[in-house]
This record gives C-alpha cells, sequence and structure tokens, in this order.
C-alpha cells in the first residue's frame, strides 16, 4: 500500500510545504526532553486542552529548540477507520531532508530546512478540540521527539523507565514482555516509574540520563514536571526462569535500536541512530532478566552488580 | 535458494548495515527493521562478504584465524552463509 493510502483518501493532496490555515493564534510551549517545543496555530480550546493534557509541562514563551506547527484539515481529507482489533501504526515516508506522517485524522511532516537551526514539524488535522485532538498532537509530538533526540545524539526508547535513590533502570522489551507488570512490581515498593511507554535517554559527559517523557501507557505521570536520573543499568526483560545474565555491548546495542521507534525503520538515518545508540550502549551496563510472578523486582534492581 | 557451495560470491544485502563491537556484530535489516546480533565468526563473514570474494575464499581467510578443524569450519561457513541468505542479510553475485 503507498503512503499515507490507509489514512488519507487523496494521498497526493498530502501538503508540500508547512502552509495552510491556522486554526488560531495561540500558542504553547513544552518542555519535553529535546525541546522546549513551541506548537503553534492553536484555537483557544486546542491551546486550552493541551494545558490539560500536558500540565506542569507548559510554560509560556521563552526560547522553543523544535517547533510544531498546526493546520486546519477538512474531515474528508481523512478515512473512516474500524479500529476494532487493530493496531495503530502510523505511515512514515522518511527522505533525506524530512519526513511525512500519515495517521488516523492527522498528516504531519518534519523538516530540516538547509541553513536552520531547528527542526520544524507541522501538522494538518480535523480535530479540533478534547481527546481527539491531544491524541493528534501527542501522536505527532511523539515521532518529533524521537527525531529531535536523534538530532542530539541521543533516543527515544520504547521501554519502562524505573527511578529510585537517585538512579533509573531502563527495562526493554517488545509488547507482552513485561514492562507494565516490571513497573507495577516496582511502584509496589516505593520505585517511581517515569513511564511504563516511551522514556529518553540523553548523553552526559561520560554516562547516560534517562529523562521523562509525558508518552505514558498505563503507568507514569503524563504531565508532571519534567524528571531525569543517571542511568544505571539497561535490562532486557524476557520470560523464563528468575535469571539475571550479562548482556554484551552488542546484545546492549541491538536492543535499543530495536527498541527505538520511528527513526529505526528510517534508512536516512540508520548510521545516525547507530551512532548515537554505540555510546549509550558502551556507557551502561546491560543485562538480560527473567523474574517470576510476584518478584520483589525493585529490591532485585537495586543489587545489581555495578 | 541452490545450497551455497564455496564457489559461490555472496555480498551484503543493500538494506544492510552492520556495526562490530567487541568482536560481534550488531546488525540492522532496514527493510524489515530486524536487528540482529551475530558472534565473532559471524561477523567475520559479514566482514568478508564483500561481493569479490567467494565462500571459499572465506573459508580461507578465517581457518588461519581459527584452531578449528578445517572441514569442520568450512561446513560452518557454509551452513551459516545459507542461514544469513535464509535470512535476507546475504544475497549471491548474480
Amino acid at each position: 500500500m503507498s503512503f499515507g493510502a490507509q489514512f488519507l483518501r487523496v494521498p497526493d493532496l498530502f501538503p508540500g510545504r508547512p502552509a495552510g490555515e491556522d486554526w488560531g493564534d495561540r500558542a504553547v510551549t513544552l518542555s519535553i526532553a529535546g525541546g522546549p517545543c513551541l506548537v503553534s496555530g492553536l484555537s483557544a480550546v486546542q491551546e486550552r486542552d493541551l494545558r490539560e493534557r500536558f500540565g506542569g509541562l507548559c510554560r509560556d514563551g521563552g526560547e522553543a529548540a523544535v517547533s510544531l506547527r498546526v493546520f486546519r484539515a477538512p474531515a474528508g481529507d481523512f478515512r473512516e477507520i474500524d479500529t476494532r482489533g487493530w493496531e495503530y501504526t502510523l505511515d512514515l515516508d522518511p527522505s533525506p531532508g524530512g519526513l511525512r506522517v500519515a495517521g488516523m485524522r492527522l498528516m504531519a511532516r518534519l523538516d530540516w530546512p538547509a541553513g536552520a537551526s531547528r527542526l520544524a514539524g507541522a501538522l494538518w488535522t480535523c480535530e479540533a478540540a478534547g481527546e481527539e485532538w491531544t491524541s493528534v498532537c501527542e501522536n505527532t509530538l511523539r515521532v518529533l521527539t524521537a527525531y529531535r533526540l536523534l538530532e542530539l545524539g541521543g533516543a527515544m526508547i520504547h521501554s519502562a523507565g524505573i527511578s529510585g535513590e537517585g538512579e533509573g533502570y531502563l527495562l526493554l522489551g517488545p509488547s507482552g514482555a513485561g514492562k507494565t507488570t516490571a513497573s507495577r512490581l516496582c511502584l509496589e515498593e516505593g520505585a517511581t516509574v517515569l513511564s511504563d511507554d516511551l522514556n529518553a535517554l540523553v548523553r552526559e559527559g561520560d554516562g547516560v540520563r534517562m529523562v521523562k517523557l509525558p508518552f505514558t501507557g498505563d503507568l507514569g505521570d503524563r504531565a508532571g514536571a519534567p524528571a531525569t536520573v543517571p542511568l544505571r543499568a539497561l535490562l532486557r526483560l524476557a520470560k523464563g526462569p528468575e535469571r539475571l545474565r550479562p548482556l554484551s555491548r552488542a546484545e546492549a546495542l541491538a536492543g535499543l535500536v530495536a527498541a527505538a521507534p520511528f527513526v529505526n525503520r528510517d534508512p536516512w538515518r540508520r548510521e545516525a541512530l547507530l551512532d548515537a545508540l554505540q555510546p549509550l550502549a558502551a556507557a551502561v551496563p546491560a543485562w538480560e532478566l527473567t523474574f517470576p510472578r510476584g518478584a520483589r523486582l525493585w529490591s532485585i534492581l537495586k543489587a545489581i552488580p555495578r | 535458494m541452490n545450497a551455497i557451495t564455496p564457489a559461490a560470491v555472496l555480498r551484503r544485502c543493500p538494506d544492510v548495515r552492520y556495526r562490530r563491537i567487541e568482536g560481534e556484530a550488531v546488525v540492522l535489516r532496514q527493510s524489515t527493521a530486524e536487528v540482529l546480533v551475530l558472534n565473532e565468526v559471524g561477523a567475520s563473514v559479514l566482514d568478508l562478504a564483500d561481493g569479490e570474494r567467494s565462500v571459499g575464499d572465506w573459508i580461507e581467510a578465517l581457518a588461519g584465524e581459527y584452531a578449528a578443524d578445517r572441514e569442520t569450519l568450512a561446513r560452518d561457513i557454509l551452513d551459516f552463509a545459507a542461514e544469513l541468505a535464509e535470512a535476507g542479510v546475504l544475497e549471491p553475485l548474480e
């Protein structure tokens, strides 16, 4: 199926540049890893709903490192989709100078304008308000954040981020590996869950920091203040008898690459992705962890050899 | 695919990228977003799969590096090459 055909009635009319009719003249600046991100072109209702959704991450004014301009699109541009039993995956069309994105009631593009100092995003949607609007915006911000972090030599990782006592642990694994279960077990012992879905990794000197993202599954604080901790270990979750096995650096890198959504499907940025993740994988110890039902998992994490 | 023979010339598929790390290799297949980890022998095979040297040449090169019995090494390399071809990491030169 060609790009956009699943979501758009006329994919050939996908916007060729970041232009169109604004919803309004309102804006919100979000303190997201890789940002701040300026979301502009909003109506008053859209601004209100974004502020409610992102809470303590919203601020007014100040310099933004990345931008997302929002434009109107007619509802007729988008196909009606029966989502029963369907796993939603955005349709991506990468190119050397940018990325096109198609999804449910959204068209977006990321551009790296020649000579420009920052990544620029544009979103076209028919959603005017409510959770439908904030979901469309969040889906676009997930992609924007992944690419922005890569620009900075970091990465957005599909993972559970657990923190406590000043340190963090990143739990990797495909859907069903146990990230949310592991997160719940750690919560029960008093640890903090940054997110059970997406977390950011950034280099800091010789180490790595894990940064909370407002993109969560069932657990994590979607709208709280930014949080960051030094990363103590990577854990690849697996099913089986209780075991802790050290991973080689190659295995750790492979786990991170597989868990870097959006950018790991972009052939124009795969070298950049490997360049970013290789030092991250080398900077912290990595393990494969299997744990039994009801395990005191936070205690297990804290006891991992340094 | 026909069985791989020592005369076969294979190369890395165009969508494959890999990095050597401490002897192993992390292989990224772009077309499937699949990520593999190869051990040291597999990583060496990837290095040698340049589309110019035959599988027999690989065996000669690796025989000098490993102490394994030559016949065993040859069989292992042929089997491994077939696996990588089946996995879409290597392809025969047309």
